[in-house]
């Protein structure tokens, strides 16, 4: 009797066990598929088209001051950038340790915290950094009417600073006297800063957009046990519109640019920058009858030994969204969203093939009709407004071999039908 | 440039082949039988004779009351082709049945059965130039098909004395094939992974009859047959291929001379070539024969249950070919069945040990363990 019931209960939970752990099915018999598994899903096709029916190089119309990081450059007859840093809101009054508010009647040292990328730094140094009143109330946006501000009779003070001496934070002091007149007058601070120095000099500072926001302290007392008081960057102008206000807070005008792309030559990058908008005429078959697994825009990349050949930069592809009632490509450049993808790291200074992989931007082409949706992309670079450095290729203007064009590699959809 | 398209496409169309990864599941897949763990446990040899198996509507006859029947059997299989082998478990629900008795001598039965079950999953690897010519990358085809094609039948026995019982039935075939296909490459940044899925749809009727008969206590045969009519298949809502059922015949002998002891045996024939026209590709059905036989005997009682021991060896060849050869499996079965709970419920059990062949270079084994579970409400 005792054995009966061993033996079932032994039995019971065999059978437990082995129902239960064959629940979970296991069916890939993938070890075998070298001599089991026949291909299903056939060739991938590889076709090159010179599917570009338009290309050109168009402004990236991003604005004054949308740039994360201010650019200090005087690099001989090739770049020229001066920075304008506006407080346009100084405090009038203070409040001394233990005492109460009171009016500001003197300023000591008043500097400007200036947060520096200290890898991009060009030049050896010493720098010699030239603070300007830039405060005009010309047009918000003229870089010219602020560039001819930068002259004798508005120098506010002047700083050498050795390479040594730039550091992540850097402070960059400033008069005294101009501070104190220009809180007590009730006056906007717009300061304009300009790099010079025996040698090629270029200074990137991040900007309010960066968040790490230049900022002006000065100490309203001469008592240290007094904290220093802090002024953000802030723009009044335009009154109309707060937004172009904030860009405005601080800025880089272009005195002198890196010489522009020919004609016939599309470039991405540079200062002021610039994309490049490319449309292609893509066989509707392939777009919607086909599975597209890969799909690359091959470029010529032209050298462009102007400026730091050998620095490199990152170029994205874009996928335009602006409908065909955007006939302007400038405009049509800017409303677009990114193709999820690698970024190009390419050198101003190399020449040759260029490989873009756009195969993601198909599955928008799918969906929706080039009636209703060009089908072209923009190049443009990461952190616009951020390098004078400008990346050059072949247009379709070019000779045939270097023109750019699109190959596919798509596969066909697999009947999936009885074996 | 439209041709060029149209004579890829067809290029492509027509290199497909079967991606199933099994001898056993070449084609539309496996046919498990439609047999109890009991028929199983005696290698096929009592099928015809057993009233839950759904070869024989006859046999329906001899159920003695209303019953309900369900059957697990998972499979473990082990496939080796050269020095590679695969391991696979399928988890298979392959037989349940309702049996219902009316009056003395006629008994209605309802089935559902697994005719051929087409489970499987592979993922071959392969070399694919995607861009220019020196652009080579392993792409990864993950084909998996779930489903099966199912026999569902509506038999009635009439069973006028204790030796001669006949049965008709009508079958529908009915099922699916759920595909899904990947092409999966290895760098999303660069190449975008494809995925598509199908399902494919089968269709069809036969219609059956048997008889059995016992000239005496010790001797009974048993003889069925069902008519294949025709079989649909088609994806969404497009027929994609039609075929015949395959016709079955098959005869039984069973003995119980021996005290105690039961001896039967079974030869069968199928005609799986009629299956041939359904398949898109170079897949090739043949006409095999299924022969087993199988014994059973009383056991020992364990609990004050007398439990019945089975054995039994079965010979056949699969449906459907591998690379032209036919695939034969050769099954060695043990098993027991016993009764539970006051006679109302029995429970059977058997393991059996399949090995298939084609050709000389690939192997496979199956242990396939059945669970079943009759119960008499």
């Amino acid at each position: 009797m005792r054995l009966s019931s061993l033996l079932l209960r032994s039995f019971a939970t065999a059978a437990l066990f082995i129902a239960v752990s064959s629940c979970s099915e296991n069916l890939d018999s993938s070890g075998v598929c070298a001599v089991l598994c026949p291909e299903v899903g056939g060739e991938v096709q590889n076709i090159t088209l010179d599917a570009v029916v338009f290309d050109t190089t168009v402004q990236a119309l991003s604005g004054l001051g949308t740039e994360p990081s201010l650019l200090l450059a005087s690099r001989g007859d090739t770049l020229d950038t001066r920075v304008i840093i506006r407080f346009d809101s100084l405090p009038t009054r203070f409040t001394p340790t233990g005492d109460s508010a009171q009016a500001i009647k003197s300023v000591d040292s008043a500097y400007i915290r200036l947060r520096v990328d200290t890898l991009s730094i060009k030049g050896d140094g010493p720098f010699t950094i030239e603070a300007y009143d830039v405060d005009t109330t010309a047009n918000d946006t003229s870089s010219a009417a602020v560039i001819a501000l930068f002259r004798p009779d508005r120098f506010i003070s002047s700083q050498v600073l050795a390479r040594t001496d730039l550091k992540d934070t850097t402070n960059y002091y400033i008069s005294n006297a101009t501070v104190l007149a220009k809180l007590q007058s009730g006056a906007q601070l717009r300061v304009g800063l300009r790099v010079t120095g025996a040698t090629s000099s270029q200074i990137r500072i991040n900007s309010v957009q960066s968040g790490l926001s230049p900022l002006l302290f000065f100490r309203a007392t001469p008592d240290t046990t007094t904290k220093p008081l802090s002024v953000a960057p802030f723009s009044r102008t335009p009154a109309s519109d707060p937004i172009v206000a904030g860009y405005l807070n601080d800025y880089t005008v272009v005195v002198k640019g890196p010489p522009p792309p020919p004609p016939s030559v599309l470039a991405v990058g540079g200062l002021p920058p610039r994309r490049t908008y490319l449309r292609f005429d893509i066989p509707s078959n392939i777009v919607d009858s086909t599975t597209v697994v890969r799909a690359t825009l091959l470029l010529n990349q032209i050298s462009n030994s102007a400026l730091d050949p050998t620095d490199s930069l990152l170029i994205v592809p874009q996928l335009v969204l602006a409908g065909t009632a955007v006939t302007d490509p400038t405009k049509a450049s800017q409303i677009v969203s990114d193709i999820p993808g690698d970024t190009l790291k390419v050198r101003p200074g190399n020449s040759g093939p260029t490989n873009v992989e756009l195969a993601r931007a198909f599955a928008s082409w799918r969906a929706v009709s080039p009636d209703s949706l060009p089908r072209a992309i923009v190049l443009k670079v990461v952190g616009e407004g951020n390098s004078p450095l400008d990346i050059r290729f072949s247009s379709m203007e070019d000779v045939s071999a270097l023109r750019p064009r699109l190959r596919i590699s798509y596969t066909s959809r697999v009947p999936l039908r009885i074996p | 440039m439209r041709k060029l398209f149209v004579a890829i496409a067809l290029a492509v169309i027509s290199s497909r082949g079967a991606a199933q990864g099994a001898l056993s599941l070449q084609g539309l897949g496996y046919p498990t039988g439609g047999l109890t763990a009991r028929a199983e446990g005696s290698g096929g040899g009592v099928a015809d004779f057993d009233p839950i198996s759904v070869v024989n509507p006859a046999s329906l006859g001899g159920v003695g009351s209303a019953a309900l029947f369900f059957q697990y059997s998972p499979e473990f299989r082990r496939v080796t082709a050269g020095s590679a082998t695969a391991k696979t478990t399928t988890a298979r629900f392959p037989l349940v049945v309702g049996v219902l008795p009316m009056g003395q001598r006629w008994t209605l039965g309802l089935s559902s059965s697994t005719f051929l079950d087409r489970s499987s999953e592979t993922n071959l690897v392969r070399l694919q130039q995607v861009g220019a010519t020196t652009d080579s990358v392993e792409v990864t085809e993950r084909n998996r098909v779930l489903g099966a094609l199912n026999d569902v039948r509506l038999a009635l026995a009439w069973s006028g004395s204790p030796t001669f019982r006949i049965g008709f039935g009508a079958h529908a075939f009915v099922g699916s094939n759920r595909i899904s296909f990947s092409q999966i490459f290895p760098d999303s940044l660069q190449y975008i992974s494809t995925s598509q899925t199908g399902r494919l749809s089968f269709a069809g009727f036969a219609a059956s009859a048997g008889i059995e008969y016992h000239p005496s206590r010790v001797i009974g045969f048993a003889l069925s047959g069902r008519k294949g009519g025709d079989l649909r298949a088609q994806s969404a809502d497009t027929a994609i291929g039609s075929a015949r059922l395959p016709d079955h015949y098959s005869a039984s002998l069973a003995y119980e001379g021996i005290p105690g002891v039961s001896i039967a045996a079974r030869v069968a024939h199928d005609g799986w070539s009629s299956l041939s026209s359904l398949s898109s590709g170079n897949t090739k059905a043949f006409d095999g024969w299924d022969t087993g036989v199988g014994a059973e005997a009383a056991g020992p009682r364990v609990m004050q249950r007398l439990v019945t021991l089975r054995a039994g060896a079965r010979f056949r060849t699969l449906p459907f070919a591998f690379n032209g050869d036919k695939v034969s499996e050769t099954s060695y079965a043990v098993g027991f069945g016993a009764p539970l709970t006051r006679e109302r419920a029995s429970f059977d059990f058997a393991i059996q040990h399949a090995s298939r062949k084609a050709g000389p270079d690939v192997r496979e084994r199956g242990l396939i363990l059945s669970f079943g579970l009759r119960v008499s409400p």
